[in-house]
């Protein structure tokens, strides 16, 4: 889908709102145009006159006046409002769903980066409904100001049309330097906070060394330089409301002078000389509203453009529609695959059985679970599950059939059990995860995606979950790494002792789990160098010694 | 528990006029001329009914040159006030912000440790962010728009009474009207805004926690629920935006009903006073020209109100923050005689049962002992309390020989180091990352320290070496590498004492033993209390503590320990994986123990 596509959708989805939210924020707008004619016609036909009659009818013009431009902003403007929300919302629930398609996609985009086009980009998007219907209503102002201007006198109309507009886009041109100013100091103060933030995430870290008055000082200098920054911009800023409070004037004496001279020739009346000299104040309005639509409708095209580019993108993985997982065949064969740092691994999980893989280098590791994840298509070899191609299997099927747990444990907000996903047996598992200690906690509502829990009790929670879905086949990677040693030899024991008779494959270099796995092989510059129990390669193998025994 | 304090009104207002005070000459000025430019622009409306009335009595042409003249004179001064008055505020404003973001960032890096203990990071962070953002945007730029905005309506009604005071009064019809529409909306709005906020923060909550977790979504097929539960906050926090705005469409409504109550109020009162003659048309005119002229200001005023109310709160938490005493430094007292760290019969429990129970033990200067045990087992909270970081429930902690109650923050922080699990790289240079820890320490310092642990080498190739900016949006590093660099700040620092309590795990094996030996090069020389999340780091130091249940199990050396046959034997055979603990001998050491 294009920018273009998108943002045309966006308002077809609410064309009905969107047409009278345009055609009564316009009647609004003329409504507004309409008061300063309204003060020339009270004064010229009751005031000057005397008369109560057409006072009585001033007044009652008043009253409509009034009533319809109220309630035509109150109705029109909820209409686009609605519209609006209604489609950040749908916006929203799209990209979320095309970032969670079971196959990935190919954006290239960190999950910071999701998060902000699914947001910030997504709200931005559906302002195109805004600038689209204040444009048109500030359009239907300056016509409206045009047609009574010209009525009341041709040239002094077109004086007028051409004499706004001109100062408007004259005070608009400045404004680049304004932007650059506003933006350098925009960011000096972006800095200084960041600092603060920054400085008081490592607060504990500062305090440890004792190194707070050095932040402080460091903070305080920080501080200083952003100050110089936002002074320069504020004199700017002071130039351009001081030139727009002159230049504005002086068209007004401009303009009061040639009306007042015609109306002292008796060319136009009073009345209509104010309301001249009151449209010459209001058209600077809609002219600048115009100025304001078109900026927003740049932004929302911008986010548009992200959006499209995010909806757009390719799924990652191959998927096929065979549900053939055959339970005879080993579960997962590696035949000569190559991808990254690793060169034709051949390797094989039989059914029921448990193997721990040690690599000496971190990358080999990585691209094997790329590989086994389906997140690297473009590997050369074969990946078997069942005796199918990885590529061939549907994608269901083979979350049925394989399960990763990942190193960084992901929690989600609810409880802790909720984010166990699974009631059944869930103390026993616990219990085997190492995490005993977190069942009384179990209903406890998780804060912060579980950010305040230890690095530890992710990590076990996360063995726990994996274990709780007893998929076929468990891929863990490096399941203890923050988990102390003592704990970490109740857990390797639980793992073996709930995957009895399942097939596990676990990457990790420590010993605990390395010992308890029915086999081991060692992994060192992308192929299979060793392989056998882990007891004999401690025995016998210098570099797996040290490698696990740290 | 939320222990920062919130200021009330009156402190909240006094620390905004301690610093306009603070600033005496040019507050005073920037408050006359901004009020200068207001009054020019009240200039003229008034001339227009000047220039009516001329053409009603068929004046001549010099008279309306006259009036034309006069608005242009009047426009130049307001042009040239206006720069010059909208320049001094901000300066006010942006100074004063200044001041006080610095004040209150101060107070939080300094907050006393029983505090600090307690509060939130989150909270901290809101303060020096959300808060000051909100307070800054007040200060800058709704402050001086909305000063601005009422200078104009207070000065435009004086001259709506100067023109007649029967004309002002009739303006004035409109106030308690528009007080009314925003009490009305204040009233309605604030528990909705509440209601708006919270239901924005649990959409993010889900989106963020469905994004980050993608993987995970995918691999346990959680998108049906994940998404489900995205639909719904979003469409929650959706409909309260749409009843919040329908409301505010109702403020906007009654907005109206006063600007149409003033104006014909105005004319109509006009009209019966140019029938009697008190009055010129060119007067009635003027008058209604200053009431339209109203109606953007006002707007401004109310509109603004919601803002202000939010940067008020804002300001009255950085006020609380403010109204913390730091922690007072105890009178000068004897320093610590050696780097010996004694802790004395440690009881700690935090609000539940104990963490630890009468633990006592003491590093003899330049003594390196490790802390092994399970998790829960209180290793952290000891490690904190060793250090002074944490105060204990009942026991002492002595450094040197010295009570830490009567050292004070300042010489404790001399005197022993803490490296927490937190690692923490500060967004900047990486150079001035490590000079947090001694600013005056020149780049050759700063280069000898990452060399001591083993740093300097990858530092080297890092695309501008020393310059190359880390941390948050700066050149990633592993989680090694963030941990030497607490090492080198350690290093530079250059304590007596080191309690270390870092996780050197996440390392992999190989980072792990690089660690290890950063670690040793770090605290080499120092008296170091390590607690051991592996168990090299325990074979390598001088004395072992077994923690079991916040009670000290066993204390020895590896040696010792091993012999005895207890719990830490069993750990280590197990750990090794190649003999029983009946077979002592016949184990197997690591290679790297001899490192």
């Amino acid at each position: 889908m294009s920018t273009g596509e998108l943002l045309r959708r966006a308002i077809r989805r609410h064309r009905g709102r969107m047409v009278a939210g345009v055609l009564v924020l316009s009647l609004h707008q003329a409504t507004e145009a309409a008061v300063p004619v309204a003060i020339g016609i009270f004064v010229d036909r009751a005031v000057t006159t005397g008369h109560v009659q057409p006072l009585l009818w001033c007044v009652l013009m008043m009253v409509v006046l009034f009533a319809v431009l109220s309630n035509a902003w109150k109705t029109g403007a909820r209409q686009v409002v609605w519209a609006i929300e209604y489609e950040t919302h749908l916006l929203r629930l799209e990209i979320a769903q095309r970032v969670l398609d079971p196959r990935g996609h190919r954006t290239g985009l960190r999950s910071g980066e999701l998060l902000s086009i699914a947001t910030s980009d997504a709200e931005k998007a559906a302002l195109v409904m805004r600038s689209v219907s204040i444009g048109a209503a500030a359009c239907t102002a300056l016509i409206v100001s045009s047609v009574s201007l010209l009525l009341v006198d041709v040239p002094l109309g077109l004086g007028v049309l051409i004499g706004v507009p001109l100062l408007v886009l004259g005070i608009q041109a400045l404004s680049p330097l304004l932007t650059r100013r506003t933006s350098s100091q925009q960011e000096a103060v972006a800095q200084t906070t960041a600092l603060a933030t920054d400085l008081v995430s490592g607060l504990r870290t500062l305090r440890g060394i004792g190194a707070q008055h050095n932040a402080a000082a460091r903070y305080r200098r920080s501080s200083e330089a952003t100050l110089r920054a936002t002074l320069r911009a504020a004199s700017t800023n002071g130039l351009q409301d001081g030139v727009t409070t002159a230049l504005s004037g002086l068209l007004l004496a401009a303009v009061a002078g040639v009306s007042g001279w015609f109306a002292l020739n008796g060319r136009i009346t009073i009345g209509e000389l104010i309301t001249v000299v009151g449209l010459a104040q209001f058209v600077a309005e809609p002219v600048g509203t115009l100025g304001y639509a078109s900026q927003v409708l740049a932004m929302s095209r911008a986010s548009a453009e992200r959006l499209a580019s995010v909806l757009s993108a390719p799924p990652l993985t191959t998927t096929g529609t065979s549900t053939v997982v055959d339970s005879a065949q080993p579960l997962l064969t590696l035949e000569g695959v190559s991808h990254g740092s690793l060169s034709s691994l051949t390797l094989t999980l039989q059914p029921g059985e448990s193997v721990g893989v040690l690599c000496y280098d971190p990358r080999d590791a990585d691209a094997l679970l790329a590989v086994i994840a389906g997140r690297a298509p473009e590997h050369t070899g074969t990946v078997l599950v069942g005796g199918t191609a990885l590529e061939e299997l549907d994608v269901d099927v083979i979350r049925r059939t394989l399960l990763l747990e990942r190193h960084e444990t992901d929690l989600f907000e609810g409880t802790l059990r909720s984010n166990l996903l699974v009631d059944a047996g869930l103390e026993r598992v616990m219990t085997a995860a190492g995490a005993a200690d977190l069942i009384e906690e179990l209903d406890r509502p998780l804060a912060d995606r579980g950010q305040s829990l230890s690095g530890g009790q992710r990590q076990r929670l996360g063995l726990a979950r994996a274990l709780l879905a007893e998929p076929p086949l468990l891929v863990l990677h490096d399941p203890s790494t923050a988990v102390d040693a003592v704990t970490e030899e109740l857990l390797a024991e639980g793992l073996a002792e709930e995957r009895m008779g399942r097939t596990t494959l676990v990457l990790t270099s420590s010993p605990a789990l390395l010992g308890k796995m029915d086999r081991v092989v060692v992994i060192s510059d992308g192929a299979v160098v060793a392989e056998g129990i882990h007891s004999e390669l401690a025995a016998s193998d210098l570099a797996y010694r040290e490698a696990v025994l740290r | 528990m939320n222990l920062l304090p919130v200021a009330g009104p009156r402190a909240t207002w006094g620390v905004l006029w301690r610093e306009i005070r603070r600033l005496p000459v040019l507050s005073v000025v920037a408050a006359l001329v901004i009020t200068g430019a207001s009054a020019a622009g009240l200039v003229a409306p008034w001339a227009l009914g000047v220039l009516i009335d001329n053409i009603d009595n068929m004046a001549d042409k010099a008279a309306i040159v006259r009036v034309v003249v006069l608005i242009g004179l009047a426009a130049v001064l307001a042009g040239v006030l206006t720069a010059l008055g909208v320049t001094l505020v901000a300066r006010v404003g942006e100074t004063v912000l200044a001041r006080i973001r610095e004040q209150v960032l101060d107070r939080v890096l300094q907050l006393p440790a029983p505090v600090l203990e307690k509060v939130r990071t989150g909270d901290l962070l809101s303060r020096v962010g959300d808060d000051v953002a909100s307070v800054a945007s007040a200060l800058t730029e709704v402050g001086p728009s909305v000063l601005g905005a009422a200078l104009t309506i207070v000065l435009t009604v004086g001259g709506m009474f100067a023109l007649d005071w029967r004309l002002g009064l009739a303006g004035l019809l409109a106030v308690p009207m528009y007080y009314l529409a925003l009490r009305w909306y204040l009233r309605r709005s604030a528990p909705y805004y509440k209601q708006e906020r919270v239901a924005m923060g649990e959409r993010s909550e889900a989106i963020i926690a469905s994004l980050r977790g993608s993987a995970t979504v995918r691999a346990y097929r959680l998108e049906d629920r994940q998404l489900a539960k995205i639909g719904e906050t979003s469409g929650t926090a959706r409909d309260i935006s749409i009843t919040v705005f329908r409301l505010f469409s109702f403020f906007s409504s009654r907005i109206n009903h006063a600007e149409f109550t003033g104006l014909t109020a105005i004319l109509v009162t006009g009209f019966f006073l140019v029938r009697e003659d008190s009055v010129s048309v060119g007067a009635v005119t003027a008058a209604a020209l200053y009431f339209h002229r109203l109606f953007n200001p006002v707007n401004v005023v109310l509109m603004e109100f919601d803002q202000i109310q939010t940067a008020a709160a804002g300001l009255s938490r950085l006020a609380g923050v403010l109204e913390i005493e730091p922690a007072p430094e105890p009178p000068d007292h004897a320093g610590p005689s050696d780097a010996s760290l004694e802790l004395q019969q440690i009881t700690h429990h935090y609000d539940g049962p104990g963490v630890l129970t009468e633990v006592s033990l003491r590093l003899e200067p330049g003594e390196r002992v490790a802390l092994v045990g399970a998790s829960g087992a209180g290793k952290t909270t000891l490690a904190a309390i060793a250090a002074g970081v944490l105060a204990p429930s009942a026991g002492t902690v002595r450094l040197g020989g010295v009570d830490i109650r009567d050292l004070g923050e300042d010489r404790t922080r001399a005197q022993v180091a803490l490296l927490s699990q937190e690692v923490h790289v500060f967004s900047g240079t990486l150079l001035e990352d490590v000079q947090l820890a001694r600013p005056e320490a020149a780049a050759a310092d700063v280069e000898a320290a990452l060399d001591r642990v083993g740093a300097l080498a990858w530092v080297r190739a890092l695309p501008d070496g020393l310059d190359t900016v880390v941390g948050e949006s700066g050149h990633p590093l592993t989680g090694a590498q963030a941990q030497q660099l607490a090492f080198a700040r350690l290093v530079l620092a250059d304590p007596p004492v080191a309690v270390l309590d870092e996780a050197t795990a996440e390392a992999g094996s190989a980072g792990a033993r690089e660690l290890e030996r950063a670690s040793a090069a770090a605290t080499a020389g120092r008296t170091t209390l390590v607690v051991a999340h592996r168990l090299t780091q325990a074979e390598q130091a001088d004395r072992i503590v077994v923690l079991d249940h916040g009670r000290v199990a066993e204390s020895g050396t590896h040696e010792a320990l091993l012999a005895s046959g207890g719990r830490y034997a069993q750990l280590w055979h197990s750990w090794t994986g190649t003999s029983t603990p009946d077979q002592p001998g016949e184990r197997t050491t690591p290679a790297s123990a001899s490192t």
